[in-house]
Formats: structure tokens, sequence, C-alpha cells
């Protein structure tokens, strides 16, 4: 259980995907400039990162290491992870037609997200159980959400703000995820090893 | 109807060769270059026993629980030590550390850094050797400890400036090995 | 045409600083120069020859599946590197880590194939291919030299600021990887309005 903690605590706000790892940038700038989509988006990614890491463990512990294909690991994980979006989008089209409409235009941009297939060789490169893969997609998605929340607050205020014409779109939201990750450096003393 | 259902099979039939032919060229691939990856693990786990244990001329590996352990031997071919192979996180990633201790598991001789990919110029610091030299001699029989300033007690290291994060971990890394390789040796004289 | 790819690839369009693309490896692997040529070179390579093969299978790939075929060629690619790395630079391999597999996901790669090798001829694919892959390397390198100088005083490791210059040590620190391209971002701004 403490192991379980351990990893949420770390995942979400000391390794921070976004902010440490840099995993799962291009969504991060693409849809934080407004509070609704990032939203939207940071719900899928919580949703298909926890399956994914889930099912990549069953996949790498139970197929590729019992018939030794580890080396085809990259080419099975991204195709899972490809997959797995199709049928998440098809089963909650089905199924729940207004979760879907929250979410639809943003599963499909959910594939060449990063952060998902950095979540699955991660989670191998750490051995975890299937418990701690479970928690670690958890948590690594929860993480990607609470930034991108964070950072779409941000942007909606800069808006009002007088930004030097250089600097105006990509740089200075570049610069405030700068800023952002040095405040989340701070919390990098909050396990004590 | 009759189309579609061509096409879905040419669409199956497309993906289903690529595939194949990916997985043959990767299996070839990875099958010529096997040896060589291993061979490279196994000299810098060489290459690291011999800085430490510099009497060290002829190195013996067992696997006990599928753990593989080093057993050292001088030139007179007694054994001086054992050497384990420990890994664990960093600040960033995955550090492995190779530690070796003497034949009756009390003394410390030392450890090297096999992989870390900590922050250049900060965690990655735990590669110099004003950091490693101070596990020389340590006891193990108590946990090895990390300090900030000055350490006073001899089981304690001080940690890198700026880098305690990376610090802590090869010590909890070490510490963990240590536990390890006292289990397995204790397995193997059973 | 060519004159066009050229200018494209290295400035009007270039991958990092016009179109943001292939962010992960741009901010994570440029904390020394070293590791920005390694990963440079990585890219181009996987970049050419998936180019070349998408452009040789652009006729028999159906339409509906050509994002996964894509995939799955560049996955291979990246394998194929991940493994030439580990047997003959075991070093370089080290310190890349984790970033030589997420080149799959590198939107570049994927992007140049779709928007480009898939509807053009084989010689003009390798040439965008070689071009764009340029463009990512100079930029990579001139990111993590920027990186390397300020928060070591080193290039390539060797030292070239004096000692009594003190590091700043949040460069190599992931904070760092933000500034310096949000930066860099806005000269590029600067110099294209000077035009």
């Amino acid at each position: 259980m403490k192991e379980l903690v351990l990893i949420f605590i770390s995942t979400v706000l000391i390794n921070n995907f976004v902010l440490t790892y840099f995993l799962g940038i291009c969504p991060f700038l693409g849809v934080s400039g407004r509070l609704s989509s990032a939203i939207g988006m940071g719900f899928s990614v919580i949703f298909v990162m926890t399956f994914a890491s889930s099912i990549a463990w069953l996949i790498y512990h139970l197929i590729l290491v019992k018939l030794n294909l580890v080396f085809l690991e990259y080419i099975v994980f991204i195709l899972v992870i490809a997959s797995l979006v199709q049928i998440v989008e098809m089963f909650v089209r089905k199924y729940s037609p207004s979760l879907y409409q929250a979410l639809g235009i943003y599963l499909p941009l959910i594939t060449t997200n990063c952060a998902i297939l950095g979540c699955a060789l991660f989670m191998v490169a750490r051995n975890y159980n299937f418990l701690e893969a479970v928690v670690y997609g958890f948590s690594a998605g929860l993480g990607f959400t609470v930034v991108l929340l964070v950072m779409a607050g941000i942007r909606e205020e800069l808006n009002y703000c007088e930004v030097p014409k250089v600097f105006r779109g990509a740089p200075i939201t570049l610069i405030t995820a700068g800023l952002l990750a040095l405040c989340f450096m701070g919390f990098s003393g909050l396990i004590r090893a | 109807m009759k189309d579609s259902l061509k096409y879905n099979l040419r669409v199956i039939f497309v993906l289903t060769f690529i595939s194949l032919i990916c997985g043959f060229i990767l299996s070839f691939v990875f099958n010529s270059a096997k040896a060589k990856i291993k061979e490279n693990q196994k000299k810098d786990i060489y290459r690291a026993i011999y800085q430490i244990a510099d009497d060290c001329k002829n190195v013996e590996e067992k696997s006990i629980n599928e753990e593989t352990i080093y057993w050292l031997f001088n030139d007179k071919d007694e054994l001086i030590g054992y050497a384990y192979l420990s890994q664990g996180q960093g600040y960033q990633g995955k550090i492995k550390i190779l530690f070796a201790v003497d034949k009756s598991i009390e003394r410390l001789l030392g450890i090297e850094i096999i992989e870390n990919v900590e922050t250049p110029g900060l965690g990655s610091r735990i590669n110099e050797e004003s950091f490693k030299s101070q596990f020389k001699n340590l006891k193990t029989n108590v946990p090895v400890e990390c300090v900030k300033f000055f350490p006073q007690k001899k089981n304690q290291i001080q940690a890198i400036t700026s880098a305690t994060i990376s610090s802590r971990a090869v010590v909890g890394i070490l510490n963990k090995g240590i536990q390890n390789l006292k289990n397995l040796i204790e397995e193997n004289d059973r | 045409m060519i004159g066009r790819i050229f200018k494209e690839g290295l400035w009007t369009n270039h991958p990092i600083f016009r179109q943001l693309l292939g962010m992960c490896p741009t901010l994570a692997v440029t904390t020394t120069v070293l590791n920005g040529i390694s990963m440079g070179l990585a890219v181009i390579f996987v970049l050419f020859f998936s180019s070349l093969v998408v452009s040789l299978l652009r006729k028999v790939v159906p339409h509906q599946v050509r994002i996964a075929v894509y995939t799955i060629i560049i996955a291979t690619f990246v394998t194929i590197v991940d493994i030439f790395l580990k047997a003959n630079f075991p070093q370089i391999s080290k310190a890349l880590g984790p970033y030589v597999p997420l080149i799959i996901v590198n939107c570049i790669i994927l992007g140049r194939c779709e928007a480009f090798a898939s509807k053009n001829r084989l010689s003009l694919a390798l040439l965008d291919a070689l071009v764009m892959g340029g463009g990512f390397f100079w930029g990579l390198v001139t990111l993590a030299s920027v990186r390397e100088i300020l928060g070591q005083g080193t290039i390539l490791g060797y030292k070239i600021l004096p000692p009594s210059f003190n590091p700043l040590i949040v460069m190599v620190l992931p904070p760092g990887a933000f500034l310096v391209l949000g930066t860099l971002v806005a000269i590029m701004n600067r110099l294209e309005r000077i035009k």
C-alpha cells in the first residue's frame, strides 16, 4: 500500500510527465488555450492511460516475455495504444453519448500523444507489478491533467496581458511552462528516500 | 457490397504483410546484435569490478535464484569477496550500481555507477571519484546513511550539493542491494 | 521545388522553431551538445528510411489504414536504431535512455510521411527527409549549446568559460529547457519580422 501511495504522489507531483519528462508537450501546448477543452483532453488522457498501462503490462509480461519477443516491444505497444484508442472511442460512442460529446474530438488526438507510449515504456523499465502499473498509469494521466488545467487557467488570464509582440503565441506559452516547471520543482523534497 | 469486401481484404492483407516483414527484419537485426549487447553489458560490469577491487584477478559468475553474483578471487585463487549489481529509481530514471563486499560481507570494498540518466552537471556527479570513494571500507552491518553536511558517524556519507535526491537514491539502491546479496549468499551456503 | 524544400525545412517552416513539432526529445535530451547531436542523427536516420519506404509504398497502402502502416514502419526503424546504439554505442544509448523509443511518436516523422513522402516521388521524398532532419538537427544543437554553455560552462565537455563563471544550474534542469526554447522561438520571430 505504501508503495502505491509513493508511486501516486511522485508521479503526479514530483516526476510530472509534462514538466520533468517533457512527455505530451504537443497536446499540452495545443489545447491549453481554453479551460473547457483542457478538461476534455485531461479526462480522456486519464482514461486511456490507465487502460493502456494495464493492457501493456499484460501483453508484455504474459506474451512478449514468455515468447522471448521483447525486441518487438515498441511496435506492439504503439499498435496496442492505437487500437485501444479506437476501441475506447467506439465503446464510448455506443454506450455513453454524453461522454462521447465531451471527449469525442480529443480521443483520436491521443494516439500521437507521446505520454501514453512513454507511460507504457517507463512502466516496463521500472519492473512494476500489475497493480503498480495500473496506479502508475492513472497517476501519470492525473499529473498531466493537473498541469494542463493549471496552464489553461494561466493562459486564459494571459489573454488580458500586454505581451511583447515577438513573444506572442508559442514563446510566452513555453516560458510560462518553464516557470510552472520551476514551481513544481518545489515538490521534489516531498518524499525522503 | 462486393467491392467493400474486396477493399477490406486488401486492407487486412497489406497490414498483415507489412507487419510480418517488419517482424522478420527486427528479429534478424536483434539476433545479429544480441551477442554484442550482452558482451557490452558484461564488459561494463567487469571493468567496474577490477576498478573496485584491484587485487582481484579472477571472477566467477554464479546465479542463485536467477540473480547473478560475481565471486572475486585474488592471484592465489583465494576468495576475496562478492560483487553484485543493484538497480532502482533515481531522480530522472534508472540507476544501476555495482558494489563489492569482502568475503564475510562485513565491509564494503567500493561502488561503481554502471548506468544513470541523472541531470548532467548535477545528479550525474554521482559518477565522480570524490563521491564514490566515500563508500570505500564502510561497514555493512548497519545501513549506509546519506547526510547533507559533514558526516560524523562511520556509516554516513555526504550527499552531493544540489543533488541530494540522486545521492540518496544511490544509497537506497546500495542498501537494498547489500540486503539482497546477504540473503542470496545465505541461501547458497545452506 | 528543390529550392522551396530547402528554404522551408531549414528556415521558414522549421520543425522546432516554427511548427513546434517533436517537442519531447527537443526539450528532454538537449542537456548536453553530444546528446543533442546523437538524437539529431537518430531522427535523421529514422526519417530518411521511413520516407523511403513510405514513398515506395504510396500506391499500395489503402487510404484508411495509412497511419497504422506508417506507424509500424517508423517503429521498425526506431527499434533498429535502438538495437544498433545498444550494440555499438552503449554510452550514447544509456545517455538517451527512454527517449530513443519515443522517436516513434515524434510528430515530425509521422508528419513528413503523411504530408510529403506519401504524395511525392522517391527522390523528392528523400531530399525532404534529409532537409527536414537537418533542420531538426540544427535546432537541437543550437538549443543544446545554449543550455550546456550557460548551465555548465562547457561545450562538448570542453571548458570554454573562465572558472569565475558561475554556472546557471537551472539551464540543465527541466525549467531551463522551456525558458531557452521560448526565448529562441521569440528570437526567430524577431528575425522573421526584420525581413
